[in-house]
């Protein structure tokens, strides 16, 4: 018996597993960067966040298969279909959470709430509307106040000037960080250029001494892993350069033209984590090459007006806001074939 | 002369599995053919000779019936058996002229023409039932003859499936007789210029050409660069516009080895009777190109070829776009450039899993089209609203979405499907 198909026969051996491998790939340095900055802590997040999102789309597939029926098949099927997008999902939750939360219950449901809710429920693979990790982390930060204080990476700042300039300045409260003080918008950018940078723009970079989520403070390991992306051809280079680089840009215009918050607003926060990982999730992003440009620019655009009105890190609910908004944009752009000649419109009587 | 070919970025890149085209090899004699009535675009041929006539090689057994057409001749001497109903290895089944051979192998070609007129080259042409030996069978005394004005003449030895090495051997063998097709077929369309487009995992047919004093293209190894509109692209930089011939570009594409056929056509007075079949595969013994009469059953390639072994799929014609086989009883027809066995490592037989909407296929379409758009209306049966959200109309069918696609949808089957639905409608 011959096997029988329609065209082509032959396959790239590439597959959606392969691609979610490479992600998981890409985000090592920031993991290993999160856990070195933050200690066990964020080991235990990340461990507990990765368990639960494997978990509960497992337990989903169980009984979405009626496993007590056939337990071994299904499990089987299961492990066979398994194509590591939950792990994903799982690590960029936990990359996002900050290392001081009390309790292991965060990130567990958080992973739930991610896999199970935003994904699962709305078709698995491929079908969510929003980024999982994405709500995931806006469910928890709506829920637990612990999800608005983020703890100090455990190397001070590399210049000791700025260490005692952060620890003594009199516009700081107590329970701020320079992180939060340096991603929360206007009052706190101009505070912060009113007398002098709290931290350098290397720290920011390299994320010695700021405070943040798990994955997003060191730069460096981040950028490692969109070269590594961009290499592997899982995302297109310019996206996340476009989303940077527009939030850059109109931070700078919102603030009547210096040049000098480019790069704060750039390095600080969750921007590059979110540009790189977050924002480039296919599912989620529009299907065309020019809805993904308009898609990135309108999220730069986003990202720099929000922080500057609401003076809060906005990244993640930007993303979430413009994934509401993809289909959109899907439904406006409509491909134009090669040798496509534009109708001429019929002259008006 | 080398001429640089313009840049061309979309498509994918194949892995070749080429083996060394070297020259190709006759086939034994057969026992028997079975000749398609239907080889060529169009209409099938209307079969002239009844069961127990005596046919020699080359006569006239089917003729051309409507515009678009071609004549069928007999590729052995012999006696016809029948018009039988057999099946033609598609799944389906078709009618053929099946012809068992003779003791002695007589031919009975045309008169050798010397110094033709235009209008002998296209009627030799057509009387000898030349059609595009690229894949698409169209009949080339109709192609031949443009609605409008062209300036250029392409030859087509892109190659750009994998596995397939055909036209490489004729290309590295015959380079001569090619060169003089190609020089009819430029009277027969009042042309100047001809252009030779030869990807570059051939540099000796490159070579070959380019030392005969004509003008080559050496394109880049990228899938699908043989396809018309992206060839005549690459060549002179002309866009064929959407809905409209390669001539209303001004040019006309046609594969090597048509121009073979037209040179034996004019010059020899032979029909298109015989062609270079590559057989291979993973599931082969002996990869070969032979020299095969049309009609010739795959079950005797594939003996010439040293058998079978694992082929767990069979194809006709190359990778990327031929028909998967049910079976040995396929026939050799004039547009046959191979037949593949494939072995379970070399094909794909896994199964699809959800789409991820990564774009990779909309990336790698040469017409741009968004054929992830194309299987989601198709799978939802809005096929209107496919062809408004992907253009699937426009679509070339070379089946380089399927292949990128990391979650091994059958995009091309949907995009086949939806242009098959919207042309059934009115």
């Amino acid at each position: 018996m011959r096997v029988l198909s329609t065209a082509p026969h032959i396959k790239t051996r590439r597959t959606t597993k392969h691609i979610m491998l490479d992600v998981l790939i890409a985000l090592l340095p920031a993991t290993a960067a999160g856990i070195v900055y933050f200690g066990w802590q964020a080991a235990v997040i990340i461990a507990v966040a990765l368990a639960a999102a494997v978990l509960t789309e497992f337990v989903w597939y169980l009984i979405e298969h009626k496993f007590w029926r056939d337990t071994k098949t299904v499990v089987g099927a299961w492990a066979k279909q398994f194509d590591y997008t939950s792990l994903v999902t799982g690590l960029l939750l936990a990359l996002t959470l900050p290392a001081n939360i009390d309790g292991w219950y965060m990130p567990l449901l958080g992973s739930v709430f991610a896999v199970g809710i935003v994904k699962m429920l709305f078709g698995g693979t491929g079908k969510n509307i929003v980024n999982p990790a994405i709500a995931g982390r806006i469910f928890l930060f709506i829920s637990f106040a612990a999800m608005t204080v983020y703890p100090a990476a455990n190397f001070g700042p590399l210049l000791p000037d700025n260490l005692s300039v952060w620890q003594t300045h009199p516009l700081i409260k107590p329970t701020w960080t320079p992180q939060n003080a340096l991603e929360t918008g206007a009052t706190q950018l101009g505070n912060l250029f009113n007398t002098k940078p709290l931290l350098s723009n290397l720290d920011l970079f390299l994320g010695t001494g700021v405070a943040g989520c798990i994955g997003e403070t060191c730069k460096l390991a981040l950028l490692a892993g969109y070269v590594y992306l961009c290499v592997r051809g899982v995302i297109k280079w310019y996206l996340p350069l476009l989303y940077i680089g527009v939030t850059g840009l109109f931070a700078v215009a919102l603030e009547g033209f210096k040049f000098v918050y480019f790069l704060p607003s750039v390095l600080s926060g969750g921007l590059i984590l979110g540009a790189c990982f977050m924002a480039t999730d296919y599912v989620t992003s529009p299907k065309s090459t020019l809805g993904n440009i308009v898609y990135f620019v309108a999220l730069g655009l986003l990202t720099a007006g929000l922080r500057k009105a609401a003076g809060l890190e906005v990244v993640s609910f930007c993303i979430l806001l413009m994934n509401f908004l993809v289909f959109l944009i899907d439904l406006a752009i409509k491909p134009r074939p090669f040798g496509y000649v534009r109708q001429k419109k019929e002259a008006k009587k | 002369m080398i001429i640089r070919p313009k840049a061309f970025f979309r498509g994918v890149r194949l892995a070749g599995h080429k083996f060394p085209a070297g020259a190709a090899e006759r086939l034994p004699a057969l026992p028997e053919v079975f000749i398609p009535l239907a080889q060529h675009a169009g209409a099938p041929a209307l079969p002239v000779v009844e069961a127990g006539q005596s046919v020699r090689r080359g006569e006239r057994i089917a003729a051309a019936q409507g515009a678009v057409s071609a004549d069928v001749h007999a590729s052995i001497a012999g006696t016809v058996t029948g018009i039988v109903t057999r099946p033609d290895g598609r799944g389906n089944t078709a009618q053929f002229i099946a012809i068992a051979a003779g003791e002695t192998q007589e031919d009975a070609f045309l008169p050798p023409l010397s110094d033709p007129s235009k209008e002998e080259i296209l009627q030799r042409i057509a009387a000898c039932g030349i059609v595009g030996m690229g894949g698409a069978g169209f009949p080339s005394h109709v192609k031949l003859a443009p609605p409008v004005p062209v300036d250029t003449l392409i030859l087509n030895g892109a190659e750009c499936e994998p596995y397939l090495t055909c036209d490489d051997a004729l290309m590295q063998k015959k380079t001569r007789e090619v060169l003089r097709g190609a020089r009819y077929m430029m009277q027969a369309l009042g042309v100047e210029k001809l252009l030779i487009a030869i990807e570059r995992n051939k540099p000796e047919a490159i070579a070959a050409f380019d030392a005969a004093g004509y003008d080559v293209v050496p394109l880049k190894k990228q899938y699908p660069m043989g396809a018309e509109k992206q060839l005549i692209y690459c060549c002179t930089g002309r866009k064929v516009p959407l809905g409209k011939l390669p001539a209303h570009a001004g040019v006309i594409v046609q594969n090597v080895a048509t121009a073979f056929a037209v040179y034996e056509a004019v010059e020899l007075g032979k029909p298109l009777i015989e062609r270079i079949v590559t057989v291979t595969g993973g599931g082969i013994a002996q990869p070969k190109n032979l020299v095969c009469p049309v009609g010739a059953p795959l079950s005797a390639l594939a003996a010439a070829c040293g058998g079978e072994h694992d082929a767990v799929k069979l194809v006709a014609g190359g990778p990327m776009t031929g028909a998967a086989l049910t079976g040995t009883d396929a026939v050799v027809t004039k547009t046959t450039g191979g037949f593949l066995f494939l072995t379970a490592r070399e094909t794909d037989t896994e199964d699809p899993t959800p789409c991820i909407n990564c774009g990779k296929c909309a990336d790698v379409c040469p017409m741009k089209l968004m054929p992830m758009q194309t299987a989601f209306y198709t799978n939802a049966k809005e096929y209107e609203n496919a062809a408004k959200y992907s253009g699937v109309l426009a679509c070339i069918e070379c089946g380089a979405c399927s292949y990128i696609c990391p979650a091994r949808r059958p995009l091309a089957q949907s995009i086949k499907t939806a242009k098959a639905e919207l042309r059934r409608k009115p």
